[in-house]
């Protein structure tokens, strides 16, 4: 099953139990309690405080009935609520005839309690509990103060007690529990979530460094082996240069990992910076505007500085310019005689001019001629 | 100005550090140059020395971000002939200078390789752009600015990459001359659009002349919309 087919599930259980408490409480107040209303009419010293108190248990059903039908929670207005339920139970308290507690003209005993419970209905059990108690203490307060109870008054306090306390609570218990079992649902669903998602991130992070060292193995390694056995020697021209070259690829490769707004002007001032650090001077210049080009071409398009730029005496000048259809990257520079960069992406190409000292080296790629993917 | 006489240039910048290093510049150039340095008052650019130099260096932004305009428009309007010299790089700032009728705009980022040249060719009354300037005329995307040939754009474009006339000649197979016609033509034909202006009218009437361009090509770049 799926995780909102489950969570419908669960708000349907939690709608119909709310449903079948208002069904239980309406019974108890309209027909149990108003039965026994009429039926000790007579005994009550002032039926009309009986009669307020009937009102407001029905006032609160029907305001439960509304806000069901809405498809809302009490909200704020839960405390007022209670506190009415709370009131009437003591008006009809303080007018019930004396010795009567828990008898049949105490019809508010078994009726208020459940009007209760259908407001607290998705708080904590504590909540629930709370007022439970709160309604039982209202109920004895008046049986111990007002009444002088006998063993057998206090026996069937007792007795009356277990169905008043005992079955509303029941109905909170379940609630409880399915409120429970949702929230423990959701933490693991939530838990499940973040482990996948951890596992992804480390097979995706895997991969890239893998892919990352095989870039490498071509070119950066035979260079740190040589270095190390002893056949390439540091002072050789021809090992600076390639040195020099894989620095800039290294941190080329870095930099391709980075979230930036303009990848290739990122990974070109990476390129840029290994000969900043030699101490040749290079201006960077941009003109237009250009699509995000896909990896592979951004690595043909930066190659030409990169190679340029290892052999680059004193100074440097590297643009890059956007037009319709067309990136070009292009590098001049005072530098030895370099090798030329072979593109491997479609759309790429690259022209080198060399005249006097000065190296002229321009790499474009353009987009609408590449194949589609 | 008579021909072996020195040529004379006031600059008014507020950072003492460009006046000197634009008067050591000058100083070394051959011939060298006359430099008059007028800090930030602009009232020495109007009056004494100043008032007689054949060039004036602009410093666009003497109140920082907030490009004086006006000032150079006065400037132009009073027959002065300006370099713009400004630390901003946006396309729009440049292009809208030389409408006013700057004869350059050059960065402070370009050097004495393009103030010197520009000093000289502003003496002349001509125009001089440097790559910075090129590349915002390649970039200019306003409705309107004047059509450009391919080749003139070609050119305007290499100039900009490669910062080398030589290397645009070859690269092109075209003279080092053929190169400084074609990027002429162009400021040409932007004196020949938008306001009007003394240097600019100079400009147009004297390529005419040259026959640098025809009246029929200069009436053929108005962009139509």
């Amino acid at each position: 099953m799926s995780d909102t087919a489950e969570e419908v599930t669960r708000a349907e259980l939690r709608h119909g139990l709310r449903i079948a408490t208002l069904l239980v409480a309406m019974a108890v107040v309209f027909g149990l309690g108003l039965a026994q209303l009429l039926r000790y009419m007579d005994r009550y010293e002032t039926p009309l405080t009986q009669w307020i108190a009937f009102a407001a248990l029905g006032a609160v059903l029907a305001g439960e009935a509304t806000l069901l039908g809405l498809g809302r929670s009490w909200g704020r207005l839960r405390g007022p609520a209670i506190a009415i339920v709370l009131g009437a139970s003591a008006l009809s308290y303080v007018t019930l005839p004396d010795g009567r507690t828990s008898t049949g003209v105490d019809w508010i005993f078994g009726a208020a309690n459940w009007v209760g419970i259908v407001v607290l209905l998705d708080r904590p059990l504590r909540t629930a509990a709370a007022f439970l108690v709160a309604h039982e203490l209202t109920a004895l307060l008046h049986l111990l103060l007002l009444d002088d109870p006998s063993r057998a008054d206090l026996a069937r306090f007792s007795t009356g007690s277990v169905t008043v306390v005992g079955f509303p609570l029941c109905v909170a218990v379940v609630a409880a529990v399915m409120r429970g079992l949702s929230a423990a649902a959701a933490t693991s669903r939530r838990e499940i979530e973040r482990v996948r998602l951890a596992e992804a991130v480390a097979a995706e992070s895997h991969g890239r460094r893998q892919q990352r060292l095989a870039e490498l193995s071509a070119t950066t390694i035979p260079l740190l082996e040589g270095l190390a056995d002893g056949s390439l020697r540091p002072e050789d021209p021809v090992v600076q240069r390639r040195c020099a070259i894989e620095a800039a690829r290294m941190r080329r490769l870095f930099a391709e990992a980075d979230d930036v707004a303009d990848p290739l002007l990122h990974e070109l001032r990476h390129c840029i910076d290994v000969a900043d650090r030699k101490g040749v001077v290079v201006e960077l210049d941009t003109r237009g505007q250009w699509p995000e080009p896909p990896v592979a071409v951004r690595r043909d398009l930066t190659e030409a500085v990169l190679i340029v730029l290892a052999t680059t005496v004193s100074r440097a000048r590297v643009t890059v310019m956007g037009e319709a259809g067309l990136v070009s990257v292009s590098v001049v520079a005072d530098c030895a005689e370099t090798g030329m960069p072979s593109p491997a992406a479609p759309g790429v190409q690259v022209e080198a001019l060399t005249n006097d000292d000065m190296v002229w080296m321009e790499a474009r790629w353009q987009p609408t001629s590449r194949s589609p993917r | 100005m008579a021909a072996d006489e020195p040529i004379t240039a006031v600059i008014v910048d507020d950072h003492a550090a460009i006046a000197a290093g634009v008067h050591f510049w000058c100083s070394q150039a051959v011939p060298p140059i006359d430099l008059i340095d007028a800090g930030d008052r602009l009232a020495d650019v109007w009056t004494g020395p100043g008032a007689l130099a054949d060039v004036v260096i602009f410093d666009l932004e003497l109140v920082p971000r907030r490009p004086d305009f006006g000032e150079l428009r006065r400037l132009v309007d009073s027959g002065r002939r300006v370099i713009v010299y400004s630390q901003h790089t946006d396309d729009a700032t440049a292009i809208k200078c030389i409408d006013l009728g700057a004869l350059a705009y050059l960065t402070k980022r370009e050097g004495p390789d393009h103030l010197v040249p520009a000093i000289r060719a502003g003496a002349r009354g001509e125009p001089y752009t440097a790559p910075s300037l090129s590349g915002a005329l390649i970039a200019d995307d306003d409705p309107g600015r004047p059509r450009l040939s391919q080749r003139e754009t070609e050119v305007l474009r290499a100039w900009f990459v490669s910062s080398s006339k030589d290397l645009v000649a070859a690269k092109l197979n075209i003279t080092v001359k053929t190169v400084d016609t074609y990027i002429t033509r162009v400021r040409v034909k932007y004196a020949n659009v938008g306001r009007a202006a003394r240097t600019k009218s100079e400009l147009v009437g004297r390529a005419l002349d040259d026959g640098l361009i025809t009246l029929a090509e200069l009436n053929r770049t108005v962009t139509s919309l």
